[in-house]
């Protein structure tokens, strides 16, 4: 049967849905990183000696060498925009009335993706970004920890 | 005992972008016979094991596998699902044959992704649930930051980018099997919406649905079946860490690796002169031009100025995405590595009527599994 020879009045289709509901458990490094970030209100990165790098947000082990990682280092709030985009749709595919900007700020060999504030035209990729944290009282160990990255004028 | 490796027949069904008639088992169903005809076997009686891929959220059913036997003749048969694209399918193919546990190996692959009503949402399970997905983004925001990067990093330019949509739904308009033909500007593509700037809604391909089933088998089988079966002479694949921290953004590290693999099991040193025809991502329109570098068609920031020169068109040197790619076959989730495969079939063959490719003999086919992914493979195929 083709889709002109069908009834267009039987039924067609069952509706149903997928409810999941989960615990990501943090681990010992992500504890110990949202703990700084909630608590010290830092951002901690840990470095590989063997290969020279720096994971941030920390990690446990290194993910080149498999090594476990026990040099934890604050690395400051403000890091360097590496990427960024303007984004005309929310998480379910409905158009922003305000488009978001979103980047990557590095800090050492790794970074944060969060949201940046400041008008589009004036971002340039290498520009130094500040983090701006939540006050401290409101944080609560998570990456919403912090609000956003604004650019960074020394 | 060769260890060489054949596609002996392949089926599909579809593609069209909705598809309200069918079940996702009837399309199924109708690609499997249509395969089972083409390379004279029958299921029930000549295949030894059956592959699928799949992934249960886009399917609504938990542990799908267990949903894929009856319409593929393979119940009470070796059979498996593998959660990845078409092209890892295929790999296990190659070697379920080349270890000898099998001679005759089935790989499905399909999309029904008219029937996924909240697609965005799910993709955004797909990202890391500590890290990013707090953040509630659409996940094409990967897409827009890493074509920001690239265009940083190569050189490469939004009209470059553009005119690979332009020349791929205008080879769609060549292939009946192709949903989304159309004879654009570039203008049009540059001055569409925005999705996730730079990047553009027209840069991003719409989904189609469709089902591809392919049969493969062992050297003395293949020949014994037909004259004219495709050799697989390589297949690589290769995923990068999955962090958004600290993954590569300008380069596709692990499509160089997968390529690097699949070209030493074929013995491929220059690809550029050797290849005739190529498959690729265009999931985005950046991507084909980011992975035709680092398929090593090129140099870094090369690929943008070689399409405006016309050598990827169809008439040209290294005619990319004859079908019309994802941009213009529509996109057919983890099925699109089978879609490109069934693609370089028809090429290889003399099949591909309007869209062929003169004297194909070699084709490289290459899948990515799309944001936030660092998940890809590359396959070498000849007749």
């Amino acid at each position: 049967m083709t889709f002109l020879e069908r009834d267009p009045l039987a039924p067609q289709a069952w509706f149903g849905n997928l409810p999941a509901a989960h615990r990501y458990t943090y681990g010992l490094a992500g504890e110990r990183f949202f703990r700084a970030l909630k608590d010290e209100g830092k951002i901690l990165g840990s470095y590989c000696p063997k290969c020279d790098r720096t994971y941030v947000p920390a990690t446990a082990f290194c993910e080149r060498c498999l090594g476990e990682l026990t040099d934890w280092r604050d690395m400051g709030l403000v890091g360097e925009l590496h990427t960024f985009t303007v984004l005309y749709v929310d998480v379910e595919g409905r158009p922003l009335e305000t488009p978001q900007i979103v980047g990557l700020v590095s800090f050492g060999d790794g970074g944060i993706v969060h949201f940046l504030h400041a008008d589009p035209e004036s971002l340039v990729i290498g520009m130094p970004m500040r983090a701006v944290l939540k006050p401290p009282h409101e944080r609560q160990g998570s990456i919403l920890d912090i609000q956003y990255f604004e650019p960074f004028q020394a | 005992m060769s260890d060489r490796v054949a596609i002996v027949g392949v089926g599909w069904s579809g593609f069209r972008p909705k598809t309200p008639d069918l079940s996702y088992k009837e399309l199924m169903y109708e690609a499997a016979v249509r395969a089972y005809a083409d390379a004279g076997v029958d299921p029930r009686r000549d295949v030894d094991s059956f592959v699928t891929v799949a992934e249960d959220f886009i399917e609504g059913t938990s542990i799908f596998d267990e949903y894929v036997p009856d319409q593929l003749g393979a119940a009470l048969k070796p059979v498996h699902t593998i959660t990845g694209d078409g092209l890892h399918g295929l790999a296990t193919g190659v070697m379920l044959i080349r270890s000898g546990i099998a001679r005759v190996v089935v790989v499905e692959g399909h999309s029904k992704a008219s029937n996924l009503l909240t697609p965005d949402t799910i993709l955004a399970y797909a990202q890391d649930p500590v890290l990013n997905r707090p953040l509630r983004l659409n996940t094409h925001f990967v897409a827009g930051m890493e074509m920001h990067r690239y265009l940083y990093e190569s050189g490469t330019t939004r009209e470059q980018c553009a005119a690979v949509v332009v020349k791929n739904r205008r080879n769609a308009l060549r292939n009946p099997l192709a949903a989304y033909g159309a004879d654009l500007s570039l203008e049009e593509v540059l001055f569409g919406p925005p999705l996730a700037w730079p990047l553009g809604k027209r840069e991003t391909a719409a989904t189609t649905d469709g089902a591809i089933v392919m049969v493969l088998a062992a050297e003395e089988v293949a020949r014994a079946l037909r004259q004219d079966p495709i050799w697989i002479r390589g297949i690589g694949w290769c995923n990068d860490s999955p962090s958004l921290e600290s993954r590569e953004w300008g380069n596709l590290p692990y499509i160089q690796e997968a390529a690097q693999m699949a070209y030493q099991q074929a013995g491929l040193r220059d690809p550029w002169n050797e290849v005739d025809v190529a498959e690729i991502d265009d999931t985005y329109a950046y991507k084909e031009l980011q992975t035709l570098e680092a398929l090593g068609f090129c140099g870094y920031g090369e690929a943008g100025s070689l399409l405006e020169s016309g050598a990827f068109d169809l008439d040209g040197e290294l005619p990319v995405n004859p079908s019309g790619g994802s941009l213009g076959v529509g996109h057919m989730l983890d099925a699109t590595g089978l879609m490109r495969t069934l693609e370089a079939v028809f090429q290889l063959r003399g099949e591909a009527g309007a869209h062929q490719v003169e004297g194909a003999e070699v084709a490289l086919v290459q899948s990515w599994r799309g944001v936030p992914t660092t998940s890809g493979a590359v396959a070498i195929l000849s007749n």
